[in-house]
């Protein structure tokens, strides 16, 4: 018999980067919170290592393993056979995978909201994506940058603003839509590699920045700078200088007394009632049903678990799902084409990078001439780009494993010979290419694999687009044109295969007026539970060239803070 | 100042390490998941991949075959039944075109035997290249992991990359170009990284 547990006003399902921001303006509205977290706390003391085996290899920075169970199963058509994939994406932990991503931390742009009226109107409706189903968010980049601003203070971001109101810095990104002032540090430290990779962007004529990141340059509201060590991808910070909501929001709404934190607790179902309106949350804690009763249910549980929780939570109100009677829930998905898609680009240099040490992604230098509508498309037949990303950290396994160029045997003495030369030498990038969501990809439940709950798993159908490859290759030949101008003397391309399982994905519960063809509306709750709320990339129309998480937590805050000044009508 | 909190929490952090690094050398290493006669077979294979010559030691000097019958022991467990078929697949593919044990072969031998393996056209042996694959993965993990699993045996991977070693903070001088940075020859879990935990 599962437990009844004392009623709050919001249940918040998921702690990570988005939802773990949500509970701050909910708490300091004076509003009774329960975060329900899959995950418990980590220890940085303990828990974060300079170790390669442990946090990559291994990939044991992480707590419960709630996700590594319920690993989707990826297809690349709606008529091939899905196989689950070999490891999740995300984690489960109090701050998410907040605890251990790269950190970059980026405003989308103007154009990235209405990405479809500003194609036909500067290209006309014949260089949209083939079978795509863009539409405009129902949000505007001036609508969300005071909450862009909110967040970027509250979470502590490093970077160099280029746009304040309309006054452009070219030390900061000339491109990016204006903001209101500065950003409240600025950008990690820079140093000889990235100052050489500059030198040689604006040799060719570009405009490169230091890339924003949610890493404290400096000493930020009581916790540490960045110590640069080298382990970011992938480990927790030892000195807490990663804002992850676990250091940042969630014990600052813990300081209310108002958010109660519930750990390990595995969310399997949002009930609803007759009339439709959602009353709690079902979770198990060590083996106990609990039911959480709440005025309002915020999810907030990464794109897959967002989709699998509401086709899963079937009530008389909701046969097919919750939030699902236009049949919407799981349409619009798509992946980011990056890294992780195949989108890379690796150079090899005459002389040391020495890129071992640093922060990842955040200590980097960007070039954004290539991505977005920044430059001219006509002609080209596709719409987008990629941002250019060069960075440092390298680990040595990883080293090791470099790519020997087609010049030696990828083992014996002559490799041995090869990487002791080489392996200082080399340096990857990241690309990440405007992405965008079509017909034939979307999430749905897997009829055949099951998680050990016996609830089916996720199941992600996402095939090669045209669209994405073109202007990944193209964004691909200006990365080489940049590491041609900087010296290197052999670059390799990845093949852009696209996105698989990823830590950015999005759509599945897409955000927008119309409830035909989105989930929620312009403030992120249910066109059809009037007390549900989604969080996270799942309401992303468009992706961006850039990482989502800033925008999803700007998202969020902006949820958030709409249900405290609308709570009569909301929760009802 | 922020150089003061980063060094205090350093410290702070510095003390915790070796805590975790006695309570590891006190454990005695899990049993072995290959036999003796698996493990000499895996040590010649892996010093083909990375032999000993005149820059530094090879794999098994390195502790390569340490760190797999480790991984095989506990994390990698499930994976133990592959690998062993894999290593007896070797053998015989060694004894079908090479009339002799693995192990008995001449170095030319032995890489004329890994090299069908590499290009998956070792008749026979289906599953040769995925095997072939794997085992060079993981001697790159314990060539270059953390010494604490048993690999990388007096640094020797990190000297011959010249991976100047794990840090708990850095300075812009650390990441200059074109500067010999001086090796630091730290396990993450403590100094000598001669530990026997995992």
């Amino acid at each position: 018999m599962a437990i009844n547990l004392k009623p709050v006003d919001v249940a918040v399902v998921g702690l990570g980067a988005a939802g773990g921001v949500a509970v701050l303006p909910l708490a300091r509205a004076g509003l009774k919170v329960a975060g329900i977290e899959a995950g418990t706390w980590m220890d940085p003391a303990k828990d974060f290592k300079p170790d390669e085996i442990h946090n990559n290899v291994r990939g044991l920075v992480t707590t419960v393993p709630k996700a590594k169970k319920e690993i989707p199963t990826f297809r690349t058509s709606p008529t091939a056979q899905a196989r689950q994939g070999a490891t999740h994406p995300m984690m489960n932990a109090v701050g998410g995978t907040s605890i251990h991503y790269h950190a970059q931390s980026w405003r989308l742009k103007p154009w990235d909201f209405k990405t479809r009226s500003e194609t036909i109107k500067r290209y006309g409706a014949s260089l949209l994506p083939k079978g795509s189903t863009l539409e405009d968010w129902p949000v505007s980049y001036e609508e969300l940058e005071p909450y862009y601003d909110t967040v970027e203070h509250e979470v502590g971001v490093s970077g160099k603003a280029g746009n304040i109101q309309g006054t452009l810095d070219p030390a900061g990104n000339v491109y990016e839509g204006p903001r209101q002032r500065e950003y409240p540090m600025p950008p990690l430290r820079t140093c000889d590699f990235l100052d050489h990779m500059h030198k040689a962007a604006k040799s060719l004529g570009w405009k490169p920045f230091h890339a924003p990141s949610a890493i404290n340059s400096q000493p930020y509201r009581g916790r540490a700078a960045c110590a640069y060590h080298g382990y970011c991808d992938r480990g927790g910070c030892h000195v807490r200088a990663k804002n992850s909501t676990c250091f940042t929001t969630i014990p600052e709404a813990q300081k209310t007394k108002n958010l109660t934190v519930f750990d390990k607790a595995q969310v399997t179902r949002i009930v609803a009632d007759a009339s439709g309106k959602v009353t709690g949350v079902s979770y198990i804690r060590d083996g106990q049903e609990y039911f959480q009763p709440a005025k309002v249910v915020l999810v907030s549980s990464y794109t897959y678990e967002n989709t699998r929780l509401l086709l899963l939570s079937k009530s008389k109100a909701y046969p097919n799902g919750l939030s699902n009677n236009h049949g919407q829930v799981g349409k619009h998905y798509f992946g980011h084409w990056d890294a992780q898609a195949g989108v890379g680009v690796t150079a090899l240099f005459p002389m040391d990078v020495n890129t071992w040490y640093g922060a990842m992604l955040s200590q980097g230098v960007v070039v954004d001439e290539w991505a977005d509508d920044t430059f001219d498309h006509s002609g080209l037949g596709f719409i987008g780009g990629a941002s250019l990303c060069t960075y440092m950290e390298k680990h040595p396994i990883a080293a090791a494993s470099m790519s020997t160029f087609g010049r030696v045997p990828a083992w014996g003495s002559k490799w041995k010979q090869f990487v002791h030369e080489n392996a200082g030498r080399f340096t990857g990038t990241y690309l990440q290419t405007n992405s965008f969501p079509y017909e034939n990809t979307y999430l749905d439940l897997d009829p055949e694999v099951k998680d050990p709950l016996g609830d089916p798993v996720c199941r992600v159908t996402s095939g090669p687009k045209e669209n994405e490859t073109r202007s990944s290759v193209y964004a691909q030949n200006k990365m080489e044109e940049w590491f041609r101008a900087a010296g290197a003397i052999e670059v390799v391309k990845g093949q852009p295969f696209g996105p698989a399982l990823s830590t950015h994905t999005y759509g599945g519960t897409r955000m927008g007026d119309n409830p035909e063809t989105n989930v929620v509306d312009r403030w992120g709750f249910s066109h059809e539970a009037p007390n549900l709320g989604m969080l996270g990339g799942s309401v992303f129309g468009t992706s961006g060239a850039r990482n989502p998480t800033l925008t999803m937590q700007a998202l969020a805050w902006r949820t958030a803070d709409h249900l405290t000044k609308n709570w009569k009508s909301i929760a009802g | 100042m922020p150089s003061e909190i980063s060094r205090r929490a350093v410290i702070a952090s510095a003390a915790i390490v070796p805590v975790a690094a006695l309570t590891a050398t006190a454990q005695k290493p899990p049993p072995s998941a290959l036999s003796d006669a698996q493990l000499r077979l895996l040590a010649a294979f892996v010093d083909r991949l990375i032999p000993k010559d005149e820059l530094g030691p090879g794999a098994s000097e390195s502790g390569v075959p340490e760190y797999i019958n480790r991984s095989l022991g506990d994390f990698l467990a499930s994976e133990k039944p592959a690998f062993t078929e894999g290593l007896e697949g070797t053998d015989a593919l060694a004894r079908r075109t090479q009339n002799a044990a693995f192990v008995d072969l001449s170095p030319e031998r032995q890489d004329a035997v890994l090299t069908v393996m590499e290009n998956g056209s070792a008749e026979g042996f289906p599953n040769a290249r995925a095997f072939f694959n794997r085992a060079r993965r993981l001697t790159l993990e314990g060539m270059f992991g953390d010494p604490y699993y048993g690999g990388n045996r007096n640094f020797a991977g990190w000297d011959l990359i010249k991976y100047p070693g794990p840090r708990l903070a850095t300075t812009a001088d650390d990441q200059k170009m074109g500067v010999e940075i001086k090796p630091y020859h730290h396990s993450a879990y403590g100094v000598g990284g001669e530990n026997h935990g995992h």
